[in-house]
């Protein structure tokens, strides 16, 4: 299945990008052209190999955050059901 | 072929392939299965919700076709792993989400795909061109499980008849039925005596296993509730998604 995943253009090309992810050290090739008027730059959330949402940079530093957080969580063994934080 | 493409997990795909067409489990499939961030974090939620064991044949099951194990799973259990165990998710987009549709949100795959495109900003945006929307389409299709009745089958290829889905004037629907040819592994003992008649589940362009009346009945149920689930969050304005 498809993960969600989030990172910053680094490079343009005929609808197409090379976008770094957040979390890993993965460079993608994304399809952009449904998105529109993505720059070297700019943040994008990708599904597949489509990216489907543009995030402003305030949006994309959050979710930076989020994302290294969950990723951290998952290595860890989660919670027992009814357990106090 | 799991995960050819690359988007599920590790790439590992020759070894979980090994397995499928051995029919066997091991230590070393457990531990590449752990490794898909997305679809080992949504079994281990069904297993820990109803009792069962995370790779009890039932669980991804509940999770890749549906079953009742899905109803089992709480809705605050639900949206407390959407927060805390699913990478990627976005807290504030899991609000809202979980504040549309509430108990109609389901650990199901197809609701995953669905429910990421309802929430996402090509939703919200204007209309998108014609190509656009195949693309999206495309995605949403191949993505989620679709199932389908075998018409012919060839060496490698089986012809099969299904519904995909459509985006139209902002809602998702199932179109009416069409055929297409889809990859399959006459290798893979699911496949053993596959024929015209039979119905297979489908993801991306590979039939994955030969399924049950009653496993055709569950798909079709938790897929239409999945839709109608997305098409509320779709239908709400954009501030609240």
């Amino acid at each position: 299945m498809c993960i969600t995943k989030v990172g910053k253009v680094l490079s343009t090309s005929k609808g197409r990008a090379e976008v770094e992810f957040f979390g890993a050290n993965d460079v993608g090739d994304v399809d952009v052209s449904v998105v529109g008027g993505v720059a070297e730059g700019a943040f994008v959330e990708v599904f597949g190999d489509l990216a489907l949402s543009v995030l402003s940079r305030a949006e994309a530093k959050r979710r930076k955050a989020v994302w290294e957080e969950v990723r951290k969580a998952a290595m860890m063994p989660p919670p027992r059901r009814g357990a106090k934080a | 072929m799991p995960n050819s493409l690359g988007y599920c997990g590790p790439d590992d795909r020759g070894l979980i392939l090994r397995h499928i067409e051995e029919s066997k489990g091991g230590e070393d499939l457990a531990s590449t299965l752990k490794g898909f961030e997305a679809a080992y974090p949504f079994l281990r939620l069904i297993a820990r919700s109803t009792g069962k064991e995370v790779f009890d044949y039932a669980v991804p099951e509940a999770y890749w076709i549906g079953n009742a194990l899905l109803d089992r799973v709480e809705t605050p259990e639900f949206y407390r792993f959407s927060h805390h165990e699913l990478v990627g998710k976005d807290p504030k987009e899991v609000r809202k989400l979980f504040k549309t549709v509430g108990g109609q949100a389901r650990p199901h795959h197809t609701f995953y795909v669905m429910s990421t495109y309802a929430t996402s900003s090509v939703a919200d945006g204007p209309n998108l061109s014609d190509d656009g929307r195949k693309k999206v389409q495309g995605l949403i299709d191949n993505c989620r499980i679709s199932w389908g009745e075998v018409q012919d089958v060839g060496k490698s290829k089986l012809t099969v008849r299904y519904q995909p889905v459509s985006v139209s004037d902002g809602r998702l629907t199932l179109s009416d039925p069409v055929v297409r040819k889809v990859s399959y592994n006459p290798e893979v003992r699911s496949f053993s005596n596959v024929s015209p008649g039979n119905w297979v589940t489908m993801h991306w362009d590979y039939a994955c296993e030969v399924v049950s009346p009653r496993q055709v009945r569950n798909i079709t149920r938790y897929t239409a509730l999945d839709i109608e689930a997305t098409n509320k969050i779709l239908k709400a304005p954009p501030q609240r998604r």
